[in-house]
């Protein structure tokens, strides 16, 4: 899709040139050269070849804040996600987090690989090869070995989702053939990359048998409900969201949850707020956590800021400054735990705070769940 | 470093015995060439890897 087509898909003609979208981007705030107002115009212009060659437009988080506010309701990261394929063609690249190691193992994902990443759910609990529910694990696997220099164990999350599902009955079929969910390279303007990915997996859960997935990582659930229909067809099985899905067991009684001494604060991941529109699930859980408070930060739900990086691109400073404020807001609550719901966003957050003296600790809200959980 | 390479190669599938790190300096010439010779023995021995087929 080229510039001009990209205008007419996502109407941005209709932009009134109010700055809105400027005035609520995380990243214009610490980064000012960078404005969603002056990308819209510049398309606008016709000033497609400047904006194309700009490196700046892998800055932008795809948060969706912009989105969120815009008078005429233009939808600002699928735009940019539409220039971004033009400009990956035009030689435009991201300046890639972590030496570029997971859009690597992304891309060897399509390449034949037979990969070998479920030993820890075979030990974790219950697991199956056939059956109804499959468990898309996602990256974590990865982030796991990655971001352990960080402090951050991913796969205790993956590990408390098969320990949750046991108590509630259900055996989730896990794959070493599951590849990621192709999100990054989705908006890393790769889609032919991102198209194999969503094929490979829709293959692999439809000869699961299974009929219905569950998705920790908002990220995955997201992709799977609002990309994979545009690129590889209709899906014939069922997407839970598995907080949807825990707050449903813990309003029947299915799920009693104890002990939960604290004070806790969320923090919405976009994928999960914004984007999917699960905002009071995760607070509903988190209110139900026995002999605990639950506080708000100023900035929340549609108004929530990101955790500073996306897609493993264009980490910078400026993703620091984002994820440093966001950490002072948590601990301005006088929480002393700051509750995540999306792999990322503990990872980037967690980075932050093993960089500067807050008292305050970063928990996943799966954790959380499994270790309030009446056995 | 080459450790956690290691590991992200196990999750995978990729054959351990593909990755080698050797420390060596420039005024080891000898040495050089000995184990470049002898991983590329092991490297043909091992034949091709399962990359580079399409799934």
């Amino acid at each position: 899709m080229n510039i001009e087509e990209a205008v007419k898909k996502y109407q941005t003609f209709y932009c009134l040139d109010c700055g809105v979208c400027t005035g609520s981007c995380p990243v214009s705030r610490v980064q000012p050269s960078f404005s969603p107002r002056i990308i819209v115009e510049k398309a606008l212009l016709e000033l497609g070849d400047e904006l194309l060659h700009d490196r700046e437009l892998w800055s932008c988080l795809t948060c969706g804040r912009c989105f969120e506010r815009c008078p005429t309701n233009i939808n600002f990261p699928e735009f940019m996600r539409a220039l971004r394929e033009e400009a990956f063609k035009a030689g435009t690249t991201p300046l890639l987090a972590h030496h570029g190691m997971l859009q690597t193992i992304m891309e060897l994902q399509t390449q034949g690989i037979h990969q070998k990443k479920t030993g820890w759910a075979h030990e974790a609990g219950k697991v199956a090869e056939k059956g109804d529910t499959f468990f898309f694990v996602g990256c974590m696997p990865y982030f796991d070995v990655i971001f352990r220099d960080i402090g951050v164990d991913s796969l205790t999350t993956s590990r408390q989702v098969i320990k949750i599902l046991n108590a509630a009955g259900i055996e989730p079929v896990v794959s070493d053939e599951e590849a990621c969910c192709g999100h990054d390279m989705l908006w890393n303007g790769k889609p032919e990359v991102f198209q194999k990915l969503a094929q490979h997996n829709v293959d692999l859960i439809r000869r699961s048998g299974a009929k219905r997935v569950v998705f920790n990582c908002p990220e995955g659930y997201y992709t799977f409900k609002h990309h994979y229909p545009q690129y590889v067809g209709e899906l014939d099985f069922e997407l839970i969201q598995f907080y949807d899905m825990a707050e449903r067991l813990v309003s029947e009684g299915a799920l009693k949850l104890r002990n939960g001494s604290g004070v806790y604060t969320y923090h919405d991941p976009c994928r999960l707020g914004r984007m999917a529109r699960i905002f009071e699930g995760p607070r509903n859980i988190l209110k139900q956590v026995a002999d605990s408070h639950f506080v708000e930060m100023e900035r929340n739900r549609e108004n929530a800021v990101c955790c500073g990086t996306s897609g493993w691109a264009n980490c910078s400073t400026g993703s620091k400054q984002i994820q440093v404020e966001r950490l002072k807001e948590a601990a301005a609550t006088g929480a002393d735990t700051l509750i995540t719901a999306c792999p990322k966003c503990q990872i980037h957050l967690s980075c932050a705070l093993s960089n500067i003296d807050l008292p305050l600790q970063i928990k996943d809200l799966t954790t959380l769940i499994a270790e309030t959980m009446e056995a | 470093m080459v450790e956690m390479t290691r590991e992200l190669m196990r999750l995978m599938g990729i054959d351990n015995e593909r990755l080698e790190l050797q420390w060596i300096s420039s005024a080891e010439g000898g040495r050089f060439a000995e184990i470049v010779t002898s991983f590329t023995d092991k490297i043909k021995t091992l034949g091709k890897s399962p990359l580079g087929v399409a799934a």
